[in-house]
């Protein structure tokens, strides 16, 4: 409905040819599945001068089986994670999380890069033109004023990926191209929490993938979504486990949230593996949630009922990943 | 009435599933809507929205606009000084703002463009100033005295009180075993159609003529409206309703969008394309408003209710429209399903800084049935009764029956709705012993089969429908009626199918052209199967009695004794094996040519209420359709969410003229009453509109749709179209109720906040447990 920007459409054919793109264009975008960006930018969300559109990209494609484990490409489709056999087979959370994201279409064109990357959000930035300019915009977007906070001077809009808290907590690690050549960072440390600028990757740098360790094949892991719809709806909250039982303790627990922070965070778990799973322990984690979720008015649903049931589905989560893993 | 007895196999015939004679068109993406209209060289027309809620607009300067390259027309309230509304008694509202803004969103100028970009460009130049005034979301609020009025004439900010007592209220709680009063309140809910608004105006500078293909289900109240307010003289004017994504009674009205994208076509001498994004729909709303209802109930130990009072608050919106009708719906179906002796209802319809409200789905009955069967529920509860002994404790004792507030019930299938739902749930083996967190609920309710009288009083038939005969044999039925998906052209090429006996496929409907078809008063309480549906059949009769007349001259026989089955023209038990549809045809037009018959339909006066009661034309009609249902849902008890799994609802529609598509309605109807009771509701902070796209408005998703498990009753209304009634909105309201208490089954809990969120569970789940620790 709302046209588009003017922009300059690039296809790159290789991620040499993606980073060689984005190297002094500091208003470039990414785009791939386009179901995040294309919406934002008929909003009038952003204006890009080129948009490096890398689903031509065929190594990004894929999803390999290397030595330090199982190398997702940041192109591959949201559905097509969901049902590659070796996802199935060792990492049944992430196939939880992908299939959690909107709808069966949306899986269809949505990309795990597109998916860890996409924007914050916050029901004073997702609006329209005409909405956002009679509210006088806002701190994250042509404005000086976060209307969630208005007495602090940061953007609280809110980070919504479900599939961040997935790979998370199998410890995966993300594979960065820029013009220096590839890095690799903890996925966690891609994030940071601004909701105006919610990714550490430099304005000439692009996520290529994501590689889950070996070692978290042991893991038991899920995903807990909360949302009020079973299909399209965002999280309200978001909650991943992982653990390995020892014996009758916590040999080794990894949780991580989404849905509440303007970034998906992962939850310190030190001094509970070697404990018992019980009400102390339980009631230690719920703590450690607690002191790490910072919800904030930036959907219609209140910060009082999201923290609850985030408490209330992480226990619930770690309760049956315990029987579980036995 | 009588009915025929016919090859039940044959498609098109009535009671036999029939494929929708548009359906191919609609699956295989041929159908064209109004925004798939050709219009090579349309400009596009924008629509410049307050971004104030409530202000007094001090100065408009569009020159800048006007200026700018490639602008054709820029337009103003000054352009438009003349206000509509639906309801001649209550038209407060301009296509485009004149001294005042009253919500956000409120259409203040409008242009039209060679392309978006441009009038984009030329909406940002267009300066206003406004007086910022006090503005109100909440109804109470705007009531309160000293508040700023949004029209001059209503002061205190109530459009409507409504008071109307019936039967002796003292006597009745008096006699009553328990008294119980509770207060309701409903999220206001939006229609969600799925195509969005849009309009394509094409004007003819030469001849002065416009052309408006238009969304709507209302293509009359168009015309006269767009005549009205662009000041143009109404037989210069042809409105065409092109196939349309649902509207739920969203469109049941004319819209500012409408009037404005005809406006800009006349000012820019050409044609406009005005498409309306989702948050624009959002804007022109028409929804069912929120209310505030508190309902008391009067009980005797047996079941029998002996009074009801109901007190109900509506936030209307901005604007008018329907609200006068919404507010006595919201009373005058507390009868017409029960027998209740003494009834009391008390209501304010109210103007708020929010986008007008209007017709939906269940118009005003929604939230007053919901209220009321869940506080019958929750007293059967505490009196030991079952919900269905309830209901069958107050059944209507005698049809025809006619109501305190004179509506006249001729068939009344409400007891075998009941029986066939209690039997199909398990209902007698399974309430009471769910497993836990699961619950079984049920509800009644109900809906008129059109009103009596229509809202623009002309003295000419409630309905007019022409058929035309001709050379080639075809029938075309020619209708104004507004297929709105909801399949009233299947309805009518059935009608005459059925009363003349000939095929399906010999049969052309085309509707909603005003330049074609007769007047209709539209899609709307659906009226179109009952009124529409009676004067095609009188059509289809007098086409069949000039074909007989003729077939009788070939057969040497009376006309009387002529039958025509299966396109045969026969005497009535005689020997001669009969003539053909078309030699019958080709006689029949010799001397007359090209035949056109018209079949008219109003309904008698015993039907449009009682002159002494005011107001007692809403409510009025002549057949009720009566709807029971059991939803079975859980909650989930660390999320609160609400699940419904399996409803059973069986639904009186008279006849099911065409069992597919009265299937598909209830079905619908069930479905939405479903949205509104789980998750659709609207969000204002501070006059900002939140909800406008359908992630913020959760309408539900095939995840959430129950199995809907319809059954069929079949009360044969005395007139009714083959004994039909109503088939789309009599179940919505019922499912409110009955998830409410499937929910207080499963977790104990008793809601009285729709929709049932898991936040407001959540909310409920811990004042029980707060409750039950300190309780001594």
């Amino acid at each position: 409905m709302t046209i588009l920007p003017d922009f300059r459409y690039i296809r790159p054919a290789n991620v040499d040819e993606a980073v060689a793109a984005l190297a002094g264009k500091p208003g470039a975008a990414i785009i791939a599945g386009a179901t995040d960006l294309l919406p934002n930018l008929r909003r009038g969300l952003g204006e890009p001068s080129v948009l490096i559109d890398v689903s031509a990209v065929p190594a990004l494609a894929l999803v390999e089986e290397t030595a330090d484990g199982l190398r997702i490409g940041a192109g591959v489709k949201l559905a097509e994670l969901a049902l590659h056999p070796v996802v199935q087979r060792d990492f049944p959370v992430i196939v939880e999380g992908a299939l959690a994201v909107a709808g069966p279409t949306h899986r269809a064109a949505a990309t795990v890069g597109g998916n860890l990357c996409q924007d914050t959000r916050c029901h004073f930035y997702n609006q329209s033109e005409w909405w956002r300019s009679g509210n006088e915009y806002c701190l994250k977007y042509e404005g000086d004023r976060c209307h969630v906070a208005p007495k602090t001077a940061r953007c609280f809009a809110t980070y919504r990926g479900d599939l961040a808290p997935a790979l998370m907590v199998l410890g995966a690690e993300a594979e960065v191209a820029g013009p220096k050549g590839r890095r690799k960072l903890p996925l966690a440390e891609l994030f940071q929490d601004d909701g105006a600028a919610h990714l550490k990757l430099a304005a000439d740098e692009v996520l290529v993938a994501v590689t889950v360790p070996n070692s978290a094949k042991g893991l038991v892991g899920s995903y807990a979504k909360i949302r009020i719809r079973d299909a399209i709806d965002f999280p309200l909250v978001g909650v991943a486990a992982a653990l390995k039982r020892d014996g009758d303790k916590i040999g080794q627990i990894r949780v991580a949230i989404t849905g509440s922070n303007p970034c998906p965070l992962p939850i310190s778990t030190d001094g509970l593996e070697g404990q018992p799973w019980n009400e102390a322990t339980a009631r230690s984690l719920a703590d450690r949630l607690n002191k790490t979720a910072k919800f904030q008015t930036t959907t219609t649903v209140g910060m009082r009922y999201r923290r609850r049931v985030l408490l209330a589905s992480a226990r619930r989560l770690v309760d049956d990943l315990w029987e579980k893993a036995v | 009435m009588t009915i025929r007895t016919l090859n039940k196999t044959r498609v098109g015939s009535v009671g036999v599933p029939t494929p929708l004679v548009d359906g191919i068109e609609k699956v295989t993406g041929k159908a064209k809507f109004t925004a798939d209209m050709p219009a090579q060289d349309a400009l596009v027309g924008k629509i410049l929205r307050s971004k104030v809620a409530h202000g007094r607009i001090l100065s408009i300067d569009t020159s800048a606009a006007e200026a700018l390259e490639g602008v054709l027309a820029v337009a103003t309230g000054a352009d438009t000084p003349i206000p509509f509304g639906v309801l001649p008694i209550a038209e407060n509202e301009y296509p485009l703002a004149r001294d005042k803004v009253r919500y956000k969103g409120d259409p203040v100028a409008a242009v039209a463009a060679v392309d978006e970009a441009t009038a984009e460009k030329a909406c940002k130049l267009i300066r206003i100033e406004y007086e910022r005034l006090p503005h109100y979301t909440d109804a109470k609020k705007a009531m309160e005295p000293g508040a700023e009025p949004l029209h001059d004439d209503k002061p205190t900010n109530v459009y409507r009180e409504v008071h109307h007592e019936f039967g002796d209220m003292a006597a009745g709680f008096a006699a009553a075993d328990l008294v119980r009063e509770r207060t309701f309140r409903f999220a206001e809910v939006n229609h969600m159609h799925l195509e969005p608004n849009a309009s394509l105006a094409e004007y003819d500078p030469e001849r002065d003529r416009l052309t408006l293909y238009t969304t709507t289900q209302v293509p009359y109240y168009v015309h006269l409206k767009v005549a009205q307010t662009i000041q143009m003289d109404p037989s210069k004017i042809r409105v065409i309703k092109p196939s349309l994504g649902g509207g739920f009674g969203a469109r049941t009205e004319a819209l500012s969008f409408e009037m404005i994208a005809s406006l800009l076509a006349r000012k820019a001498k050409g044609t406009v394309r005005l498409l309306q994004t989702r948050e624009d729909t959002f804007i022109s709303h028409r929804g069912r408003p929120e209310a505030e209802i508190k309902m008391k109930l009067g009980l005797t130990k047996a079941g029998k209710i002996t009074a009801v009072a109901e007190e109900c608050i509506q936030r209307g919106g901005a604007y008018a429209g329907y609200g006068i009708i919404t507010i006595l719906y919201a009373g005058a179906l507390l009868h017409g399903i029960y027998d209740i002796p003494a009834i009391k209802f008390d209501g304010w319809r109210v103007y708020t800084n929010t986008p007008p409200c209007g017709a939906m789905r269940g118009h005003g009955t929604v939230d007053a049935r919901a209220a009321f069967e869940a506080l019958l529920n929750e007293m059967a509860e505490e009196l030991g009764l079952d919900p269905f002994a309830v209901r069958r404790a107050n059944l209507l004792p005698t049809i025809p029956f006619t109501t305190l507030y004179a509506q006249k019930v001729m068939s009344y299938g409400l007891p075998e709705c009941l029986d066939k739902v209690m039997k199909a749930s398990g209902w007698a083996e399974r309430r009471g012993k769910m497993p836990k967190g699961r619950g079984l609920g049920l509800a009644c309710s109900h809906f008129v089969s059109g009103t009596s009288t229509p809202k623009h009083w002309t003295g000419e038939p409630h309905a007019t429908v022409n058929l035309k005969l001709d050379f080639d044999g075809s029938i075309t039925v020619l209708t104004g009626a507004a297929d709105i998906g909801q399949g009233s052209n299947t309805m009518a090429a059935q009608m005459v199918k059925e009363t003349m006996g000939v095929e399906l496929n010999r049969i052309r409907v085309i509707s909603a052209d005003s330049a074609l078809t007769p007047k209709d008063n539209g899609s709307y309480s659906s009226r179109v199967t009952f009124m529409v549906g009676n004067a095609t059949i009188d059509a289809a009769k007098a086409l069949l009695a000039i074909l007989s007349q003729a077939a009788a001259k070939k057969l040497d026989a009376r006309p009387e004794d002529i039958e025509c089955v299966d396109e045969v023209f026969r005497v009535s038990g005689g020997q001669h094996p009969g003539i053909s549809f078309h030699e019958v045809v080709k006689a029949a037009l010799v001397d007359t040519g090209t035949i056109t018959v018209k079949g008219t339909f109003t309904p008698p006066k015993e039907f449009q209420g009682d002159k002494a009661i005011k107001g007692s034309a809403i409510g009025a009609t002549m057949g009720f359709c009566y709807a029971a249902q059991v939803v079975e849902a859980s909650v989930d008890e660390v999320t609160g969410k609400v699940t419904a799994h399996k409803v059973w609802v069986a639904v009186d529609v008279g006849r099911a003229l065409n069992p597919l598509a009265v299937e598909g309605q209830v079905q619908g109807g069930v479905w939405m009453g479903m949205g509104q009771a789980m998750s659709e509701e609207t969000h204002f902070d501070d006059g900002r509109m939140i909800h406008s796209n359908i992630l913020d408005y959760r309408v539900p998703t095939a995840i959430e749709s129950p199995d809907i498990e319809v059954f069929i009753v079949e009360s044969m209304d005395p007139n009714g179209p083959f004994g039909a009634k109503e088939a789309s909105e009599g179940m919505l309201s019922g499912f409110l109720p009955a998830v409410m208490d499937a929910v207080h089954e499963a977790i104990g809990v008793y809601p009285d906040v729709l929709p049932l969120t898991p936040e407001r569970i959540v909310d409920l789940m811990d004042a029980k447990k707060t409750a039950e620790r300190t309780a001594p």
